[in-house]
């Protein structure tokens, strides 16, 4: 398996250093995310993170299945993550790396089993017909801190997917085309964010933000809580690692609290514009015969 | 509903105090037999507010019999130095213990000698290993160490005298001397920083282990098995017609039982000196067809019997948590052949498992 | 089935006749397995956990398997702290299979390794492994604690020198995260049903410290809950380190009692000269 080179001794120590004495590489306060751009595609449901370096997009899409037998009642969510050598070469495909495994496992803990998405409303005909939401994860380039960008793709792809309008009619199921019927939006609960700290220091003492590859490399131990906005924890993960008092993991939450607020504002803004881009005078212009010429 | 709610279970009726406990268990020594396991606890319902440490929670009679435990601060009085299984907590001067184990004190080194560990090697240790890669110069040895220990190929004693020249014909040859699975006794020659070693077999009582069985049991270092002593190796008389064997207990805790051939240096120790002096390069000739086969010379029914008894009482030395070492062994061995024949069974029976392996080391105990 | 937390509040009971802050009877016994270098058997309730040790060892020629495990440090100056786990199918209520790569048991694996590559000395044997392979016979909540005070009894029982115990418990809280009220009492220990149901979170301590090595929380709840949840875990944690300690004390005795290993020297001699 190809390894990314690891960082000499001396570039470790640098870095700590550096972080000892609150100075970042690239000049950022410790609790200070890098910019954070995020757009949507033309299509619904495709959302593009970038934070700094790391790029990660994620495509919702749905289909008509049959629920699993086990649920009759239940539509199927499922977020599939792939981290490919395109990403960083000690990524192969087809093998899960233990990074990937704890993405998925992540992502899964933070928007599925949080009831992030009502999964009841996915379900068409009871036991026979429901809508299937697979979220595809793709990281396009790595630079560290995939949880964070990735969690918050996953989400907002999420909220700017529309599923297409569907109807009963005496036992018949019609699914319309958007032309025919605008699509409908999911049924959406919260928005929950991951939060990840990296710890550095012999005894885990400096709590850091939004690491960078070369201060993951580095860091001796981790924690991401996943927020949302009104206070609820929906999944913390300090998988190990140097021991962290309980107290600043605590203060950590606080925190975080206040990020996942940002974030939240960020997406409901960005929603925003892009619903006022799509919707250039609604219905009326599409009967307008002028056209942009 | 798949679940049902069990009643909850009522904790013990009583609750023993450890050092209740203590007083029972040295009444009946060896009523656990093989693997210990009654290591159970009754649990104290007790709030944690009071933390348990060690001097201050236990009486001073039973203090002899406890141990540190990992985490457990020996000392923080700054005159200590910290040995092996110890460490200091960067900010402070107090000495943790890291494993656990009983505490030693050599002048102002304190250390920690853990119930059980890997054997770690020493300089000049009389090791049993068995060669697990052979490499291009050298050969990779498990010696039951933290890691493999290397065999060079300049460290043996090469066929047609010890003072021939390392040729590139050895070097391709180099399995013919040792291959993967031969099992061989050496001693460690030097050890490297990271704690591996280095092994030798310049000497005629070393080299490739055949006529015999090898039995692996916890070496120094951890609790019973094979002890560091005067003598690791030793040739004794079996019973009931088997012969001699040679025991090599190797400090790393392995051992080797085997029919004792005469070596060509034992014969010139038998025959006149002035003989064996003439004759030491003929000697060297004749070692070096053996020294590297692998076929097993003939063995005896008696000898290979006494041998598996012999084995037995190794094993059965190890179950019962008594030390492995020369004392030891031959005692046990005479003490075996002695049950052996008011068995019902006769001399033949060599069982030695189970009440018989206690019966024996009781009776070692007792004597 | 939702679990009847309505008489909680009368009686102060809960399911299974605790107290808010009683452990379930922990059980543990080490040095199980003869032919290991450590090894350990743990019950915590009805939740049972067989751990063996094997190292700190050189992989051999043979490697590439890599066991599925986790790493704890990188291959040079240290140890590797290598996890298997091995969950019965006849270990929880519902027979399920749980195949190799089943993305839940690969997040157990790497939780214990880095957990306990944490607290163990690995930068003492270089080249080497620490395997640590875990069987699960019977699940009844608080898995991950488990697992974890298994392996620390193993690790210990293997004489691999570390810093401290690590002992892990779970706590949770009375009333789900809708609910939100201020009123909810913490919980220690939880079982299936309770974990099932109820907010819960898992937390593994260094030693006696107030220092937390795992905290792992699966279930919604108000971030204003996670404090007295934290402080009841941590509690609870250092209660399991006593039963731990307890455990290799007693047997370390029985060892001395019966010659297998020599006699330590107190600290008591010591300090009279």
């Amino acid at each position: 398996m190809p390894r990314d080179a690891e960082p000499s001794l001396n570039e470790k120590q640098f870095v700590i250093t550096a972080l000892q004495e609150n100075l970042r590489l690239d000049g950022r306060e410790l609790d200070q995310y890098r910019p954070l751009e995020l757009s949507f595609g033309d299509q619904y449901g495709a959302a593009d993170v970038q934070l700094g370096k790391t790029r990660v997009l994620a495509k919702a899409t749905a289909e008509v299945t049959v629920p699993y037998t086990d649920r009759p009642l239940d539509g199927i969510f499922t977020i599939a993550t792939e981290l490919s050598p395109m990403a960083s070469p000690a990524f192969e495909v087809h093998r899960p790396t233990e990074t990937e495994v704890l993405l998925s496992r992540l992502l899964e803990k933070t928007v599925r089993r949080s009831g992030a998405l009502d999964t009841e409303s996915l379900c068409l005909v009871a036991g026979q017909k429901c809508w299937s939401v697979r979220v595809d994860v793709h990281v396009l380039s790595h630079d560290g801190n995939l949880i964070d960008a990735s969690c918050l793709a996953v989400v907002a792809a999420l909220r700017h997917f529309r599923k297409p309008d569907t109807s009963m009619d005496a036992g018949v199921l019609s699914v319309y085309t958007p032309a025919e019927r605008e699509p409908v939006p999911l049924s959406w609960l919260h928005s929950p964010f991951c939060v990840t700290w990296s710890f550095f220091g012999e005894e885990g003492e400096i709590a850091v933000l939004d690491a960078t590859w070369l201060e993951e490399q580095v860091r001796v131990g981790s924690c991401t809580v996943s927020l949302n906005k009104h206070g609820e924890i929906c999944q913390i993960a300090k998988l190990g690692g140097t021991p962290v008092d309980a107290v600043s993991l605590l203060q950590c939450t606080s925190v975080a609290l206040t990020k996942v607020k940002e974030f939240s504002g960020l997406l409901d803004r960005k929603l925003a514009e892009d619903l006022k881009r799509r919707d250039k005078g609604g219905f009326m212009s599409e009967l307008r015969a002028e056209n942009d010429r | 509903m798949p679940i049902t709610i069990l009643a909850p279970r009522p904790s013990r009726p009583t609750r023993k105090h450890p050092q209740e406990d203590a007083s029972v268990t040295s009444d009946t020594d060896s009523e656990a037999g093989g693997v210990d396991l009654d290591g159970d606890l009754p649990m104290t319902t007790t709030r944690p507010s009071k933390r348990a440490r060690l001097n201050t929670t236990t009486t001073q009679s039973t203090a002899a019999f406890e141990i540190v435990t990992p985490g457990e601060i020996i000392t923080d009085d700054p005159q200590w130095m910290r040995g092996h299984g110890t460490y200091v907590t960067p900010s402070t001067t107090a000495i943790t213990s890291s494993v656990a184990g009983t505490m030693t004190r050599t002048n102002k080194l304190l250390s920690v000698r853990p119930l059980r560990a890997r054997y770690t090697p020493e300089v000049g240790d009389l090791v049993v290993g068995r060669i697990v890669e052979v490499q291009a110069k050298r050969w990779r040895v498990d010696v039951g160490s933290t890691q493999l220990a290397s065999l060079p190929l300049s460290a043996i004693n090469l066929p047609g005298g010890i003072l021939r020249k390392r040729t590139e014909t050895d070097e391709l040859q180099i399995r013919t001397f040792f291959a993967e699975g031969d099992l061989l006794v050496a001693e460690v020659q030097q050890l490297f920083a990271d704690g591996g070693a280095v092994l030798h077999t310049r000497s005629l009582k070393y080299g490739k282990l055949r006529n015999g069985v090898f039995v692996a049991v916890s070496g120094t270092g951890g609790g019973g098995g094979v002890v560091r002593s005067r003598r690791q190796v030793w040739t004794m008389e079996a019973a009931n017609g088997g012969g001699l064997v040679d025991v090599v207990l190797g400090v790393n805790g392995y051992v080797w039982i085997s029919k004792h051939v005469e070596t060509p240096e034992a014969g010139a120790d038998s025959s006149s000196s002035s003989k064996a002096a003439a004759g030491i390069t003929n000697m060297e000739e004749s070692v070096s067809t053996t020294m590297y086969s692998s076929q097993n010379d003939r063995i005896e029914v008696e000898a290979m019997r006494e041998i598996a008894r012999l084995r037995g009482v190794v094993t059965a030395l190890v179950e019962n948590g008594l030390r492995v070492d020369e004392d030891m062994v031959v005692r046990g061995y005479h003490e075996a052949v002695e049950m052996a024949m008011v068995s019902a069974e006769g001399p033949d029976d060599i069982y030695l498992g189970g009440e018989r392996g206690q019966q024996l080391a009781a009776a070692l105990r007792g004597a | 089935m939702p679990l009847d937390t309505s008489t909680y509040n009368l009686a102060l009971l809960r399911v299974d006749g605790r107290r808010w802050n009683e452990l379930r009877r922990v059980h543990a016994q080490i040095r199980t397995q003869a032919a290991a270098d450590g090894s350990s058997y743990l019950e915590m309730g009805h939740t049972k956990v067989m751990c063996v040790v094997t190292g700190p060892s050189e992989p051999g020629p043979r490697r590439g398997t890599g066991g599925g495990g986790a790493g704890g440090a990188g291959a040079g100056g240290a140890a590797e702290v290598v996890v298997s786990i091995v969950i019965a199918g006849f270990s929880s209520v519902d027979r399920k299979r749980h195949g190799r790569g089943d993305k839940r048991t690969l997040e157990l694996q790497s939780t214990v390794a880095n957990a306990l590559a944490a607290s163990l000395h690995i930068h003492l044997f270089p080249h080497s492994q620490v395997n640590i392979s875990l069987h699960v016979l019977s699940q009844d909540g608080s898995l991950l604690a488990a697992l974890i005070n298994a392996a620390a009894l193993a690790c210990v029982d293997a004489g691999i020198p570390m810093t401290d115990y690590v002992a892990a418990c779970t706590a949770g809280s009375t009333s789900t995260y809708a609910a939100n009220d201020e009123g909810a009492d913490p919980l220690l220990d939880l079982n299936h049903q309770e974990e099932q149901e109820l907010p819960g979170l898992t937390v593994a301590t260094l030693g006696e410290s107030d220092r937390v090595v795992v905290l792992v929380c699966e279930s919604r709840v108000q971030v204003s809950r996670l404090e007295g949840m934290l402080a009841v875990g941590v509690d609870g944690c250092k209660q399991v380190r006593e039963i731990l300690d307890r455990v290799v004390r007693e047997k370390g005795r029985r060892m001395v009692q019966e010659g297998t290993v020599e006699k330590g020297i107190g600290l008591n001699e010591m300090d009279v000269d």
